[in-house]
């Protein structure tokens, strides 16, 4: 007997919770078995199994259950609970759709009744392509928010594999399918059809035709926007999250390598700082004053230094000797002036001076008259005045 | 002979060990002369010089290991203990702002302690400090006041230095 479609739905909602274990277990192991389904409704305190297998919300798999496809898909949708699909999968759309629209192409003219339904069949593989495409998008951003936010505690390089098996196996082949601009993608197959289709609805005999192309064209139109917007998605947000999750995981399993054993591992080079430096202020002076030096080209010559005079020291003894050789002496200072002139020729004042200091010798007895007579006694440039001293003898007289 | 503009402020920096940022002046013009000096350093000192769109360095056979292994645990630390905390480290440390105060934390409360203890230049506050300083002389971070600091483009040197670990002992299995 048939149950009634209201009750079919009141059921689904009244046990939703069991449907829904149900339906998790199927998703994990592909097949629910006998006990499971026993432990589920158990666990629930509701023995359905009976409804379930009558409402045909569960099909007898040999001694095993698994969950109809409509009910499946139908939760699945309700839980916005999607597994991604490998694009192989929904490349095979591509076929589809290609071969609906060639026999459409050929047999315009033919059976309007059959182009009509090949027209209907068309819009519905182009449904449920996008619908997939649109499951897929989904289900990858939420498992990828879900790795981000990581609150299975993923370990580091199981993210990796993740990241990279999502971009490399789901994103860049589902990107090369959204592809307007790929010759080979579902989507640049599309464009053919909205085209196609554009042309006749406007411009075919038969109404009903003309209505269902109508009908194509502005599915297209919309099934187009939301293609691009899923490439979207898919570029701007999708693909640099993953890609970011799969850095952070590279250089996050990099680190904790490192730290296990920084002191083993080889560390990155860096400079070794000099404490000489190029520049100080000093340097480039330095510099200057070593290159200047060879920057004149003239000879340069040395005067060589004249030999000094050798400094003249007084001989007092040989002095006084001759003082007491010529005595008497009437005037002291010529004699000094004189004996200096004959020795050396010219006179120096300071060995003049030295020659006086002779008067002061206790035992010479000077004569001077008691009105002192001066005169005067040149000595190169200079004049000087002096006294009349005389002297007689030398020692005790 | 001519000498680009800034010659000497880029040969000081450079052999000061310090990175040169895209936030310089000094690297428009090692950008442009790039040719130019990596013959100089080569030519005149024997090192080389690293240009990527980050930072400019010279590397030389005579490399200063201890302070650039030392960088390496400070930022393996930093970043293990932020993502622990359930932080985006690399978000974190490309675009945010330090207090020196939360660096404390991290490494006070670090189960990696005996490595940090073991340490020299990272064993207490002190050294600590110390060794920011050190990392702001070398352009790897920029100290903003005493107590805080961001750090510099030149962070990805080290990032790259992480991946490339992973990658040689996924070429090593």
């Amino acid at each position: 007997m048939k149950a009634e479609p209201r009750t079919i739905l009141r059921f689904l909602l009244e046990y939703f919770d069991i449907i829904t274990d149900l339906y998790d277990t199927q998703s994990k192991d592909g097949i629910i078995t006998f006990e499971v389904l026993n432990q589920i409704t158990e666990k629930h305190g509701f023995d359905i199994k009976i409804q379930l297998l009558e409402y045909k919300v569960l099909s007898n798999v040999n001694e095993n259950y698994e969950i109809r496809t409509v009910y499946y898909n139908l939760i699945e949708f309700i839980l916005s609970e999607f597994k991604p699909m490998l694009p192989e999968t929904i490349e095979k759309y591509h076929i589809s759709i290609a071969e609906l629209f060639r026999k459409i192409r050929e047999q315009l003219n033919g059976d309007k009744v059959l182009l009509n339904q090949r027209i209907a069949e068309l819009s519905n593989e182009i449904r449920s392509f996008y619908e997939m495409v649109e499951k897929n998008t989904i289900s990858l951003l939420n498992e990828t928010r879900e790795l981000k936010a990581n609150v299975k505690k993923v370990d580091y390089r199981e993210k990796i594999i993740r990241a990279s098996r999502w971009i490399d196996e789901y994103i860049i082949p589902l990107n090369k399918i959204l592809d307007i601009n790929h010759s080979a993608s579902i989507a640049n197959k599309l464009y053919d059809v909205s085209e196609f289709s554009n042309k006749y609805r406007l411009n075919f005999d038969d109404e009903n035709t003309r209505v269902q192309f109508e009908r194509l064209y502005f599915q297209l139109i919309q099934v187009n926007d939301n293609l691009l917007r899923q490439s979207k998605i898919l570029t701007n947000e999708l693909l640099p999250l993953i890609e970011r999750i799969r850095t952070e995981s590279i250089i996050l399993t990099g680190w904790i390598t490192y730290l296990k054993n920084p002191y083993k591992q080889k560390a990155p080079k860096i400079l070794k700082r000099k404490e000489v430096t190029v520049y100080s202020p000093d340097t480039f002076f330095n510099a200057a004053e070593i290159f200047e030096q060879f920057k004149n080209e003239e000879d340069v010559y040395f005067d060589e230094e004249e030999v000094e005079a050798e400094k003249w020291i007084f001989d007092k003894e040989h002095y006084t000797q001759k003082l007491k050789e010529n005595l008497p002496v009437d005037n002291f200072f010529k004699w000094c002036n004189k004996t200096l002139k004959d020795d050396y020729k010219k006179v120096e004042i300071e060995k003049f001076f030295a020659l006086t200091s002779l008067a002061f010798d206790e035992n010479l007895l000077l004569e001077y008259t008691a009105k002192p007579e001066y005169e005067k006694i040149k000595i190169n440039d200079l004049t000087l005045t002096v006294p009349k001293i005389k002297i007689n003898n030398h020692g005790i007289s | 002979m001519e000498f680009p503009n800034h010659h000497r402020q880029i040969v000081e920096d450079l052999m000061a060990g310090k990175f040169i940022l895209p936030t310089e002046r000094t690297f428009e013009v090692l950008k442009e002369n790039e040719d130019f000096y990596e013959h100089f350093f080569k030519a005149s000192f024997n090192f080389e010089l690293k240009f990527t769109q980050d930072y400019a360095y010279l590397v030389s056979d005579e490399t200063n290991e201890m302070l650039s292994r030392d960088m390496c645990i400070f930022i393996a630390l930093l970043s293990y203990e932020l993502d622990r905390d359930g932080k985006n480290f690399l978000e974190r440390i490309q675009y945010s702002e330090f207090e020196i105060e939360e660096i404390e934390n991290y490494f006070t409360n670090s189960s990696y302690i005996d490595l940090i203890l073991s340490n020299k230049q990272l064993k207490d506050a002190e050294s600590r400090r110390n060794f920011i300083n050190t990392l702001n002389r070398r352009n790897i971070i920029e100290k903003i006041g005493d107590n805080r600091f961001v750090f510099t483009s030149a962070h990805k040197f080290f990032m790259d230095f992480a991946s490339d670990i992973v990658k040689f002992e996924n070429v090593k299995d």
